[in-house]
């Protein structure tokens, strides 16, 4: 199977302006097209190491970023995301077209995966266990999954925990990660470790509806890992406080449950199977909340975690 | 007599004394105190008019008069469509 990173700059452009391009990510490919040059920039520099389907075989979603036509082309110019066709959203700045595909993703797999319960978290692994950050915006989710991502854990997803209603598997959808504002220098700044790669973002999109944004590029062994899924076994209800110390306390598991049904997008629509699913994750899980400040005092508590040692002695 | 309103599973999950119970009929979670769920257990069990239910939740050995309690918990079941009210 081919890679993203296969394709030049010049050819990934021609491809995703003519036939298209049938992009791998986790479970899912996506037959995207556009003629939008900061779209082609921004899957060229965060994408390379996604499969590339050949063209023609099935694809889950059929997505294009088109200009807006019209006036538009010339005053104000927007973009809009187009599932099987038809604008889904309502147009954007043509500025903020990456930013665009990456949420599109996200509702494209949010609104259709419904052979999962699909929750707002984001979700990371190691030894084969998961856990499950969810959160509403302004928690610091993005901001502590990119640190633990980069730090000995597996990024499963950034924004979409996908619980397999079938086992209550979480299926990995490793993609960007997508952080706003202050948050973008600091994990920049983080990152960067004399003598290892930088890491790579996106080049910040301003006037946003979250504000300033960029993503950040998963890393690889985690893209070549998508394949493999993982049994959850914590449900972590993060919290960025300034000031504050590492500070994990226990939740009790019927307001963990209550918790993640409210961040999960099609809770009521997998009825009772959902709820019966969502009950084994919670039984079989250690529930906390979680209140952090600093980085290395959260990638601390979470390695003593995950060693299965008292989480609170960190 | 207060009774789960028929086609109820009362599916349900339970840790320390609380739980989560899934209403099949309208699709709703609700969170529940383990008093509560004693209360919609017992009525799964059999049909119970208010004093027959009180008496039969009283903890042996205890004075305490819960027959307030459960009014309450009958009226917050009742709001949830968990249990109806039905004449003899």
């Amino acid at each position: 199977m081919l890679s993203l990173a296969s394709l030049s700059r010049r050819e990934l452009g021609e491809r995703l302006a003519g036939p298209g391009l049938d992009l791998g990510t986790g479970g899912f490919v996506t037959r995207l097209s556009s003629p939008i040059a900061s779209v082609a920039d921004g899957l060229h520099l965060l994408y390379g190491d996604y499969p590339v389907h050949p063209n023609g075989q099935f694809a889950d979603f059929h997505v294009s970023l088109m200009p807006s036509p019209g006036l538009r082309r010339w005053y104000k110019p927007q973009v809009n995301f187009c599932y099987d066709g038809q604008p889904v959203f309502r147009p954007l700045p043509l500025d903020h077209a990456f930013p665009m595909f990456e949420w599109g993703l996200n509702w494209c797999v949010s609104a259709h995966a419904n052979n999962h319960l699909i929750v707002h978290a984001a979700v990371l692994e190691k030894d084969g266990l998961a856990v499950i950050l969810p959160a509403p915006p302004g928690s610091g989710k993005s901001t502590l999954c990119a640190t633990l991502a980069h730090r000995g854990w597996r990024l499963l997803s950034d924004e979409l925990a996908l619980l397999r209603l079938s086992d209550g598997m979480v299926a990995p959808l490793p993609r960007p990660i997508s952080l706003k504002n202050a948050s973008i220098d600091i994990m920049r700044d983080y990152l960067t470790v004399p003598g290892q790669a930088a890491p790579v973002f996106s080049r910040p999109v301003s006037e946003t509806s979250k504000g300033t944004v960029a993503h950040l590029k998963a890393p690889s062994a985690a893209v070549a890992r998508a394949g493999e899924l993982a049994r959850p076994a914590w449900v972590i209800f993060p919290k960025w406080e300034a000031g504050s110390e590492a500070v994990l306390s226990p939740l009790p598991k019927a307001r963990a449950f209550t918790g993640v049904a409210s961040n999960a997008f099609n809770y009521s629509l997998t009825a009772a199977p959902g709820f019966e699913l969502l009950g084994r994750i919670i039984d079989q899980c250690g529930c906390y909340e979680f209140r952090y400040s600093r980085m290395d005092e959260a990638v601390a508590l979470f390695a003593r975690l995950s060693s299965g040692l008292a989480p609170s002695a960190a | 007599m207060w009774q789960v309103i028929p086609g109820q599973d009362l599916r349900q999950w339970g840790w320390d004394d609380e739980y989560v119970v899934y209403n099949n009929l309208s699709g709703d979670t609700h969170l529940l105190s383990g008093d509560a769920m004693q209360v919609l257990l017992a009525l799964r069990a059999a049909p119970a008019d208010e004093a027959t239910l009180a008496a039969s939740l009283q903890e042996p050995g205890t004075e305490a008069d819960i027959s307030a309690a459960v009014t309450e918990i009958l009226s917050e079941l009742d709001k949830l469509s968990l249990i109806e009210f039905h004449e003899c």
